[in-house]
C-alpha cells in the first residue's frame, strides 16, 4: 500500500491506498470529491483536469503517490462560503456550460491559466484549453467566459479573493 | 308581553323571504347558451411579455460550476459492485466455447453472466435483432460475450481477462455495397443484409434525362463518426425485495428503455423503474438500452446494486455511430444551370443492428434532393448489415451527410459550367408554397433570403 | 490498472541501484503521461514502478562548463517558461510547445519524450540539429552518448534496463547556434505531427554563406534522422531564399515516409520539403534579430 497525505482544498487528506491507484482514482473514491470526472482515463479530454502545485494536469495520468505532499485544488475548493468564484460566475451568466461534464476541467484550466496570465489573449486562451475536449458548446461561450472572468478578477483587490488561493 | 311577542314577530323572517334570499347566488337550471368561437384562438403575437425576450441562464448551470452535478459514476450505493463486460474483439465468428470458470473461482468476483442466461436475448428500438450478449454467432467487434460484477474494478478487468472464449471466425462483410449483393455473406442470415429501403418517385426521370442540357455524375462517401460523448454510458441495477427493478441510466428514452428492459427480462413492465439521470451528452447515442439487461441481471444474481460505466473504447466500438453513407447523384440540368431531374441512390452502412436505422434512413432519403426544386426525382435509399460497429442516431439523423453530398454536387456543377455557385442555388432553390420531395407543400420558406442575407454579411463577390 | 510495487527513489545513486535490482522488472516514472497510458493498456506489464520524481537534481536548466545541460526531470512546461532557454534556443520552447496540452505539458519531461522514442517524437529534431548528447547512469557509473545513438528504432532506445538517463547537454560550441522548429499536424492542439522538422547554421561575418549547417527530420523515418546532403549542399552555399528551398527538396529525398491514414508518404514529402525551408528561413530570421539585440 501506499501512504499519502497531501493538502486538498486547503485541507490536510490522507490516504492508504494500492500503489497503482491513480490522482484521479483516490480524489473521486477515498475522498469523495466526484468533480474531478473520467473521460478517457489517457489523458486526452481533460475532464480529470485538477491543480497540483499551481499546475493544471491530468489527475488519470499521476499515480496518488506522486501527489503526496503536494497542494491539490480541485472543482469543489474554488467556491467559498460566501460566494462562488469569479471563474464559476462568469460561466454560469455566459452558457459556457451545457451538460457540465468537461465544466469542472474547463474551469481549473482557466483558473491555472489566469494565476499566472491575468490579461490573456483569445489565441492564450485557446492554448489554455487546449487539454479540454467539450462536445456540445463550440467553446465561444467559454472563451467569452474566461474573458469576463479575467476581467472582474483584475478589477478585484486580493482581500476580496477570501479563499485560500492554492 | 305585548311588546315581546312584536319582538319575536320582527326578527322571524317569514319563510318565503328566505327562499328568494339566495336567488343571485344560484346557478341556473339551464346553462343559458352562449356562441363559443369556431376559429381557433390566435396567440397575440411578437406582443412583449414578461418572460419572452428576456436572457434566462441554465437552471443547472451553478450546479456544474460547482461540481455538484452527480453524474452516474458519481452514484455510489452500499453493496455496490462494479460490471465489466468481455468484447468479442472479432467481427464475425460462431462461438464454441465460452469458460468463465476461472473468472467465477477468483476472489472478489460475486457474479459471472453469458448469453444462454438471458431471458429474452434480443432487444432493439425498431428491430429486436440486438442480443445483450451474444450467444452463438458474433455479429461485430463490439459484442458483449460474457459480463461480470466484482468488488472492485481492478477485479472486473482481471476476471474479464480470464474468460476463455473460443471463436469459429466466420466471413466477414464489411462493404456495405458489397454487402448489398445476393451472394454476399449474411450477416443476419437467412435474411438478406438489405434490412430497410425507402424509395421516392416524382415525375419521369427519363423524360428529364433526354431533356437535360447537361447530365453529372458524382459519388460521396461520409465516414463512421462516433459521438464522444464527454460522459461514457454508464447504469446502475438494483432490484428490491419486492422483485422491482430500478435503473439509473443515461438513457434518454425512459419508456422505450422500460418496454426493452419487460421483453429482454420477461419482467412486466410496472416492475421496472427506470431514473433517467442528468446526462454528460447524448447526441443521440444515448436513446436505447445497451448493458442495462445485463446489469440487471448480475444484480439480481448477487443481491446488490452492479454499476457499468463504459471506457472510452467501447465508446468507440460498442455503442451507436454516425452512418457512413455512400452517395451517388445524376443531375440532369439546362444550359443555364436550371435542375430539372435527379436521380440518387442511397447505400446507408446499416452496421451490425438496426438501432435508428430506419429513421436515418428516411430522413436521409427525403432530404437527400436538397432544397432544391426538381420536377422528376428518383432517390432510392438502403440500408444494409455490415460486421462493423453498430449506427444509429446522432444529431441530423442523416442530414448532414446528404447535404454534403448535395452541396458538393452542385458546386461541381457550377464549376462544370462556368457558374456562380451562389446564383445556380438561387436559380433551383425552394421558395414559398413549393413541394417538398413527398408532396408537402413548404411554408415559411427563406433559403434564398438566408443566402442572399449570408453572401452580404460575409462579402461574397460572385465568381465563376 | 494492474497491480504493481511501487517505491520512491531518494537520490540517483538509490534509482539506479532499484533499477539494477528489479532489472527488466522495473520501470521507471517521471511525467508519467506515456507510462501511465502503457500500464492501463498493455497486455503486461512492469512489476515495480520507480518514482524518480522527487530527484530534485534532475530539474536544472543551467549553463555550465561543457555546454548547456537538461535535467530529465525538466517538463515541457519548464522549458516554455526558462529565461535560459527563451534567450538562447527559443526553437525548443516552440518544439516544446507543440506537444499535447497544458495539462500533459506540466507533467511530461523533454527526457520521457525521447525515451518513448515514437519517430514523430517532436522534442528530437531540434536536438539533433544542435548535436545534443544524452548523459547516462548506471551500475558502472555514467556515460555519455550522442542523442542519434539512444534512437534504435520505433519505440526502442539503447537504454539498458538498469539505466537511468540525467540529462540531455548542448555542447558549449553550439550555445547561440541560431535554431528553428516547424511541425505539421491535422490540427494545432494534441496533434502528432505528420512531419516535422529542425534547422539550425551558423551564420559568417560576411552574413553570406551558411555555416555547420543541421537539418533533422522527424515521422518520416523509423527514428529522428539528419539529412547529410541537404546539408553537404548547404555548406559553404550563399545564404539565399532559393537554396533553402532547393536543401527542402533535397531533404525530402533523403527520408523514408510511409502512407497511413493520416496522410500518403508523397503529401508527407511535400512536406518535408516545405518545413525545411521555412525551418532555414526561421533560423536565419533568428540569427538576424539576436544580432540585433546584441548591437541595441
Amino acid at each position: 500500500m501506499t501512504d499519502v497525505t497531501m493538502t486538498v482544498n486547503g485541507l490536510p487528506r490522507s490516504a492508504s491506498v494500492p500503489p497503482e491507484t491513480t490522482l484521479l482514482q483516490l480524489l473521486r473514491e477515498q475522498f469523495n470529491l466526484t468533480g474531478a470526472k473520467l473521460g478517457c482515463d489517457v489523458g486526452d479530454c481533460g475532464a480529470c483536469t485538477v491543480i497540483v502545485d499551481g499546475q493544471a494536469v491530468n489527475a488519470c495520468l499521476m499515480l496518488a503517490g506522486q501527489a503526496d505532499g503536494r497542494q491539490v485544488l480541485t472543482i469543489e475548493g474554488l467556491a467559498s462560503r460566501e460566494r462562488l468564484h469569479p471563474i464559476q460566475k462568469t460561466f454560469e451568466n455566459s452558457g459556457g456550460l451545457q451538460c457540465g461534464f468537461c465544466g469542472p476541467g474547463v474551469l481549473l484550466s482557466t483558473k491555472a491559466l489566469l494565476d499566472e496570465n491575468p490579461n490573456p489573449s483569445t489565441q492564450e486562451i485557446r492554448d489554455a484549453l487546449s487539454g479540454n475536449l467539450c462536445r456540445c458548446t463550440g467553446y465561444t461561450k467559454m472563451i467569452e467566459a474566461v474573458q469576463e472572468a479575467a476581467r472582474r478578477l483584475r478589477e478585484e483587490s486580493p482581500a476580496q479573493l477570501t479563499h485560500a488561493q492554492i | 308581553m305585548d311588546d315581546k311577542t312584536k319582538v319575536l314577530e320582527r326578527e322571524q323572517l317569514d319563510i318565503e323571504s328566505l327562499r328568494e334570499s339566495d336567488v343571485d347566488l344560484r346557478l341556473p337550471a339551464v346553462v343559458p347558451r352562449e356562441p363559443y368561437p369556431i376559429e381557433p384562438l390566435a396567440p397575440d403575437a411578437r406582443q412583449q411579455t414578461r418572460a419572452v425576450g428576456q436572457r434566462a441562464t441554465r437552471s443547472d448551470g451553478r450546479l456544474h460550476g460547482l461540481g455538484q452535478t452527480r453524474y452516474i459514476d458519481d452514484l455510489s450505493f452500499p453493496g455496490m459492485l462494479h460490471a465489466r463486460i468481455k468484447r468479442a474483439g472479432i467481427a464475425s465468428a460462431r462461438i464454441k466455447r465460452i469458460d468463465t470458470s476461472a473468472a467465477e473461482a477468483m476472489p472478489g468476483v460475486m457474479a459471472v453472466l453469458t448469453g444462454k442466461e438471458i431471458p429474452t436475448n434480443s432487444f432493439g428500438p425498431s428491430f429486436q435483432d440486438q442480443p445483450v450478449l451474444v450467444d452463438d454467432l458474433v455479429f461485430h467487434a463490439g459484442d458483449g460475450v460474457a459480463a461480470v460484477a466484482a468488488v472492485t474494478e481492478q477485479i472486473a478487468n482481471e476476471a474479464v481477462a480470464k474468460i476463455v472464449v473460443e471463436y469459429e471466425p466466420l466471413p466477414a462483410v464489411l462493404d456495405p455495397v458489397a454487402a448489398m449483393r445476393e451472394d454476399s455473406p449474411k450477416v443476419h442470415a437467412p435474411d438478406s443484409n438489405i434490412y430497410a429501403s425507402k424509395v421516392i418517385r416524382k415525375g419521369d426521370i427519363e423524360k428529364g434525362f433526354a431533356e437535360s442540357d447537361h447530365i453529372f455524375e458524382g459519388r460521396f462517401s461520409t465516414q463512421m463518426i462516433e459521438h464522444v460523448s464527454l460522459e461514457p454510458h454508464a447504469a446502475i441495477a438494483d432490484w428490491d425485495a419486492n422483485g422491482r427493478l430500478t435503473i439509473w441510466a443515461t438513457i434518454g428514452r425512459i419508456t422505450l428503455a422500460r418496454s426493452d428492459m419487460a421483453r429482454t427480462l420477461k419482467l412486466p413492465m410496472s416492475r421496472i423503474r427506470i431514473i433517467g439521470t442528468v446526462v454528460g451528452g447524448n447526441f443521440g447515442g444515448k436513446n436505447e438500452i445497451t448493458q442495462e439487461p445485463a446489469l440487471a441481471l448480475l444484480s439480481k444474481k448477487t443481491g446488490r446494486p452492479v454499476k457499468g460505466v463504459f471506457t472510452r473504447g467501447e465508446e468507440f466500438t460498442s455503442t451507436t455511430t454516425r452512418h457512413p453513407i455512400v452517395m451517388d447523384y445524376k443531375s440532369g440540368v439546362t444550359n443555364d444551370g436550371r435542375i430539372i431531374v435527379r436521380q440518387i441512390r442511397l447505400v446507408l452502412d446499416g452496421g451490425a443492428y438496426c438501432s435508428w436505422s430506419e429513421t436515418t434512413l428516411g430522413k436521409a432519403c427525403i432530404l437527400a434532393p436538397g432544397p432544391y426544386k426538381i420536377d422528376n426525382l428518383v432517390a432510392e435509399a438502403f440500408v444494409v448489415y455490415t460486421n462493423k460497429t453498430m449506427t444509429g442516431a446522432m444529431r441530423g439523423f442523416g442530414a448532414p451527410q446528404v447535404c454534403f453530398a448535395y452541396e458538393s454536387h452542385m458546386d461541381d456543377i457550377a464549376k462544370a459550367l462556368g457558374k456562380d455557385p451562389l446564383e445556380i442555388r438561387l436559380l433551383n432553390a425552394f421558395d414559398e408554397g413549393s413541394p417538398s420531395p413527398t408532396g408537402q407543400v413548404l411554408h415559411s420558406v427563406v433559403v434564398k433570403e438566408s443566402l442572399r442575407k449570408a453572401a452580404d454579411r460575409f462579402g461574397w463577390e460572385p465568381r465563376s | 490498472m494492474r497491480a504493481f510495487g511501487y517505491v520512491a527513489a531518494k537520490d540517483v545513486g538509490h534509482a539506479v541501484a532499484l533499477l539494477g535490482e528489479h532489472g527488466a522488472k522495473a520501470k521507471v516514472l517521471a511525467g508519467g503521461t506515456d507510462l501511465l497510458v502503457d500500464l492501463k493498456f498493455a497486455a503486461d506489464g512492469p512489476e515495480v514502478i520507480v518514482d524518480i520524481t522527487r530527484l530534485d537534481e534532475l530539474k536544472d536548466i543551467a549553463i555550465v562548463d561543457d555546454g548547456l545541460r537538461i535535467g530529465a526531470l525538466v517538463t515541457h512546461a519548464d522549458l516554455m517558461r526558462s529565461p535560459i532557454i527563451g534567450d538562447m534556443f527559443p526553437a525548443l520552447a516552440d518544439a516544446a510547445h507543440s506537444i499535447g496540452a497544458v495539462q500533459t505539458r506540466n507533467l511530461g519531461t523533454l527526457a520521457g519524450n525521447l525515451i518513448t522514442c515514437v519517430p514523430s517524437m517532436d522534442s528530437g529534431p531540434a536536438l539533433i540539429a544542435l548535436d545534443a548528447s544524452v548523459t547516462v547512469a548506471g551500475p558502472s557509473g555514467r556515460r555519455q552518448m550522442p542523442l542519434t545513438d539512444l534512437f534504435v528504432g520505433p519505440r526502442k532506445t539503447s537504454l539498458k534496463p538498469a539505466e537511468l538517463l540525467i540529462d540531455i547537454a548542448i555542447p558549449k560550441e553550439n550555445l547561440g547556434k541560431p535554431l528553428a522548429f516547424e511541425k505539421f499536424g491535422l490540427r494545432k492542439g494534441q496533434a502528432l505531427a505528420l512531419v516535422n522538422a529542425a534547422a539550425s547554421f551558423w551564420i559568417d561575418r560576411d552574413k553570406s554563406v551558411f555555416v555547420a549547417p543541421r537539418i533533422a527530420l522527424g515521422a518520416v523515418a523509423p527514428t529522428v534522422i539528419r539529412a547529410p546532403k541537404a546539408e553537404a549542399y548547404l555548406g559553404g552555399r550563399k545564404i539565399s531564399a532559393e537554396a533553402m528551398a532547393e536543401a527542402g527538396r533535397i531533404a525530402a529525398t533523403e527520408a523514408k515516409p510511409i502512407s497511413d491514414f493520416r496522410a500518403s508518404a508523397d503529401y508527407r514529402r511535400d512536406l518535408i520539403a516545405v518545413l525545411v525551408k521555412r525551418a532555414l528561413a526561421n533560423a536565419q530570421a533568428r540569427a538576424t534579430t539576436k544580432e540585433k539585440e546584441l548591437v541595441a
